[in-house]
């Protein structure tokens, strides 16, 4: 358990040092490729520290779930984080991990996300969690079946085990490739990121996350932010440790190891961060009801693996 | 012991039922109260006999002479755990009732109501626990008919008298079917103990199995023979749907369950077909859910959608077994039976909320709702635990159950069939469909009925429900949240006594984590952050005040989903504008109307009702011709028939 309890605390660390980096990273990737300058890469730190000393501004309208829908989320994002292994695999993880069970915990964050949307008795709240909720009920079954192509895969359903296995190369595993597509569609949807929605704008036909927060203001909205930039942190920690598990769990004594991992898990993520940025500037925003589409590609991709595990 | 309890329940019942009948126009609610008390005892006792079964694990055999009649009983296991979920929903509504009792109407309504609940309770806890095909029957008739009077309890209104009809029809062809099985069985196998069935010749047993699925299909409202469910629902009063929707639904899955296991040399299509009913009827549930504002209404389609999902664990509990994968099929009934009890617990315990919603506003339609957070805090606290757990969101029950199908699912890898393998994975995928929808339509129950502001001038006045009410809400709020955290510890006693391991995870453990970082991120926000709050307008684009016609509407938050599913729900939206100008500038008049195509009264009810009516046209046409020839004519065919007939049998 005291093994469990390090890893926990790494975890939790990692992810709260990492996650605004790689937010801010994706914007100054976007920047660059339109020729901005953009702005600095502690530039979310700074933000966020902002947000935290302004004072929260309530709605007259709104109840408790206002209230506590940034407590929530936050705390629904940092149980994740305790089932996503980032840096090691500790020795004892009995009742963490379970794939479907991490989905469902970020679920619980999206929902009361949602209720809070409609609390403040705005339209554009009503409007970000209706469509919130739409995409997020369209993308599900893909991340079911891409989730249990890839426990199909590995035959088990814990994640440690998974990216245990994983961290071993993917030598054999050559069917897991044409998961990596589903997975990117599948962090940019969760991410609230081009093509499924746009995080820059605040114009009301293309906002679906920002409209839903739209009321939030001071520490909650500080929160709120940091949750969804764990929940990008932790989904890139997935693809990372399942495609690119150089340096991840090394076998190594505790300090030297842990280093090394992060210094890895670090350039790693920028890597992908900035290929989010690439993707983000390069493609169009979909119209929502388009959005099944780009879903069906994910989603076949996934069973095409299955079919391959299940065939070959 | 426990047959004491048992025994005295039903006595209790019978009594609380008469006296409740003799004193028809009593007025003193205090006298109602004891009627109540009676029926809460008896909901005690069999909660008492069946946890006895069950934590003993010794089955009952056991018999009651009910007015000269020798009713032979037996509870083993299974039939425990069904009592059990009638006790437990039965005592909660009834000390709902307690309080909700005293607007049903008329004096004569009030204590009729509490009659035939007792009738109705003790009916479906006669038809579990009967040990005979035709005690199973009687009772079961006997169940059909008590409902049916609790759906016409509002009679004076059209609406419930044609919802009555409807249910009646509907609950009477599941009889049919029911006893065309049983009669079925009784012939092949000779026997009416409901022990033993062997001996069906192959497609006896296939036919047997059909009409049973028939006949318990349409009780528990899979699709296609849903149509009663959002009828009946929204016509009976509320506590009377929590108790039709959480157990008497539960009552045909128990009959399902029985009989399948009873029914030997399975087929692989019977499975196949209880999965596709499974699939179809949680997934169409949910999107006919989604479109639907009238609240109760509401809650009957997510009723047919849990329906659905029980029997997907059902129908791959028997596609594992054909497949001889024994510890999976056992994970998928259990999977099933648990999802019953977290069913029937949190779908009561939304009816009873919604009850005291639709009391407390006098509507039922959640457009008129709004802001009630404000007004009714226990009932919408009480809600939200209902709304988390029918969205299989942890650590509640419902998540608990939909877990363990999607662990059943994930294993389909064993099955050696590749084809199967792959129909697995995509029933898997609508399976997920169905609870992220369910998810979304319940953020639009909840944040329309409960948040922002009031829609209505009864919204606005509505009034918290009395303490009974929240009382009997709150037992059923504590067991959904009792049964989701601490269902690890559950499933290890439940794996020790089957013998089969439960890989669930310790959702007590990830509980406990979750309160701790709560508690650590509240003290660090606390301290880092300003702490200052200003209350304030929500802003409403430069209009000075907000009102409630700005808010976003239940068919506004459900559109983006109807506009993806249009196809499902054939809705056709006819738009005609003409203008006065070439350029189409300058508006004159339009005409806008979406038409809902109910596709299965069009394609599957009605056809079969024009089938009737040519008989019985025809018919009539025979009957009523004034000649006297054709009568004579066959009179003297019938005649000639038989005796041709009589001469050849006797030979």
């Amino acid at each position: 358990m005291s093994g469990f309890i390090a890893f926990a605390i790494i975890n939790v660390v990692v992810v709260m040092a990492l996650a605004p980096l790689y937010i801010s990273l994706v914007k100054k990737m976007k920047a660059f490729l339109q020729g901005r300058k953009g702005p600095g890469l502690l530039q979310a730190y700074y933000s966020l520290w902002k947000l935290f000393k302004k004072e929260v501004v309530y709605s007259s309208n709104s109840s408790f779930i206002m209230r506590v829908a940034p407590y929530i989320s936050i705390i629904s994002a940092l149980v994740a984080a305790l089932f996503v292994p980032l840096l090691f695999i500790p020795d004892d993880y009995s009742g963490f991990g379970n794939i479907i069970l991490l989905l469902y915990i970020l679920a619980v964050g999206k929902f009361f996300m949602a209720l809070g949307g409609l609390d403040a008795g705005s339209a554009f709240g009503g409007m970000g969690s209706s469509r919130e909720m739409s995409i997020s009920s369209m993308v599900e079954p893909v991340v079911i079946v891409l989730f249990a192509a890839i426990a199909f895969v590995f035959r088990s359903t814990n994640l440690f085990e998974i990216l245990r296995e994983a961290s071993h190369g993917l030598g054999g595993y050559a069917s897991l490739w044409l998961l990596l597509i589903p997975l990117v569609i599948v962090l940019l949807t969760e991410t609230a990121r081009i093509p499924i929605d746009n995080p820059e704008t605040h114009l009301e036909l293309t906002m679906v996350h920002e409209a839903m927060i739209l009321e939030q203001s001071g520490r909650n909205l500080a929160l709120l932010e940091i949750a969804s930039a764990i929940k990008q942190l932790l989904l890139m920690g997935i693809i990372i440790n399942l495609f690119m598990p150089m340096g991840f769990n090394l076998q190594v004594l505790f300090p030297a190891g842990i280093l090394i991992a992060f210094g890895a898990f670090a350039i790693k993520g920028a890597f992908l961060a900035a290929s989010i940025g690439v993707i983000e500037s390069s493609v169009a925003k979909l119209r929502l009801f388009r959005l099944p589409n780009l879903f069906a590609l994910s989603f076949f991709l996934s069973v095409v693996t299955i079919m391959m595990e299940v065939l070959l | 012991m426990p047959t004491l309890f048992f025994q005295s329940g039903v006595g209790l019942l019978l009594i609380a039922s008469f006296l409740a009948l003799v004193f028809l126009h009593v007025k003193q609610s205090r006298i109602r109260k004891c009627f109540l008390a009676l029926i809460i005892l008896a909901c005690v006792l069999f909660l008492a006999s069946s946890l006895s079964v069950l934590l003993g694990g010794d089955a009952l055999a056991f018999y009651l002479m009910l007015s000269g009649l020798r009713v032979s009983l037996s509870i083993d296991v299974l039939a425990a755990f069904f009592i059990g979920i009638i006790g437990l929903v039965g005592l909660s509504v009834a000390i709902y009732s307690l309080s909700y009792v005293e607007h049903v109407g008329s004096e004569r309504k009030k204590n009729f109501m509490l009659s035939m609940m007792a009738v109705f309770i003790l009916s479906m806890v006669l038809v579990v626990a009967s040990h005979h095909l035709l005690g199973f029957l009687v009772f079961w008739e006997l169940m059909s008919i008590s409902s049916l009077f609790l759906v016409l309890i509002d009679f004076e209104k059209e609406e419930t008298r044609k919802a009555g009809i409807f249910y009646f029809v509907m609950t009477q062809l599941s009889t049919v079917f029911l006893i065309f099985a049983f009669a079925l069985i009784y012939n092949h196998a000779g026997t009416l103990e409901i022990i033993t069935i062997r001996g069906l010749p192959p497609f006896i047993a296939s036919l047997v199995f059909v009409s049973l699925a028939l006949g318990f299909g349409i009780k528990a409202g899979a699709i296609p023979f849903h149509k009663w469910l959002p009828y009946a629902h929204p016509a009976s009063p509320s506590p009377i749907s929590a108790l039709m929707s959480g157990v008497m639904i539960k009552v045909a899955i128990y009959g399902i369950v029985r009989f399948i296991l009873l029914l030997p040399d399975k087929k692989l299509w019977w499975g196949i077909l209880i999965l596709i009913l499974g699939t179809s009827s949680a997934l169409l549930g949910v999107i006919y859910a989604l479109k639907e504002h009238d609240l109760k209404r509401l809650l009957a389609y997510h009723s047919i959608e849990n329906i659905g999902i029980i029997l997907i664990g059902i129908g791959l509990y028997m596609l594992f077994s054909w497949y001889s994968q024994p510890a999976i099929a056992l994970l998928a009934l259990f999977a099933a039976l648990f999802h019953t009890l977290n069913h029937a617990l949190f779908k009561s315990l939304l009816f009873l909320s919604a009850g005291s919603v639709v009391h407390a506003t006098h509507t039922k339609n959640i457009e008129k709702m709004g802001g009630l957070m404000k007004t009714m805090p226990y009932t919408a606290a009480l809600f939200l635990i209902g709304a988390i757990s029918i969205s299989a969101l942890p650590p509640l029950n419902g998540f608990v159950s939909e877990l363990m199908l999607f662990q059943v699912f994930f294993s389909s890898g064993v099955i050696a069939s590749p084809m199967m393998t792959l129909v697995l994975f995509f029933a898997l995928s609508l399976f997920a469909l169905t609870s992220a929808l369910a998810a979304a339509c319940f953020v639009k129950a909840f944040g329309i009925v409960f948040l922002a502001l009031p829609r209505s001038k009864e919204a606005e006045m509505a009034k918290e429900s009395g303490p009974a009410m929240i009382l009997g809400q709150a037992i059923l709020a504590v067991l959904c949240i009792g049964l989701g955290v601490f269902s690890f510890q559950i499933f290890q006693q439940v794996g020790q006594k089957a013998g089969i391991s439960f890989d669930l995870p310790n959702l007590l453990l990830i509980s406990a984590t979750a309160v701790f970082i709560g508690a650590v991120i509240f003290i660090a926000v606390r301290g880092i952050s300003n702490r200052n709050v200003r209350i304030s307008e929500t802003w409403g684009c430069g209009i000075a005040s907000q009102n409630s016609r700005m808010e976003y509407t239940a068919s506004g938050f459900s559109d983006p989903i109807l506009t993806i599913f249009s196809s499902i729900y054939r809705t056709k939206k006819i738009n005609r504008r003409s203008f006065h100008d070439h350029d189409s500038a300058v508006f004159k008049e339009g005409h806008a109307e979406v038409l809902l195509l109910r596709f299965f009264e069009e394609y599957l009810y009605l056809p079969v009702v024009r089938l009737i009516r040519f008989l019985s046209s025809f018919l009539y046409k025979v009957q009523n011709k004034v000649e006297l020839d054709p009568y004579l004519l066959s009179s003297f065919v019938a005649i000639l028939a038989l005796l041709l007939y009589l001469g050849v049998a006797i030979r």
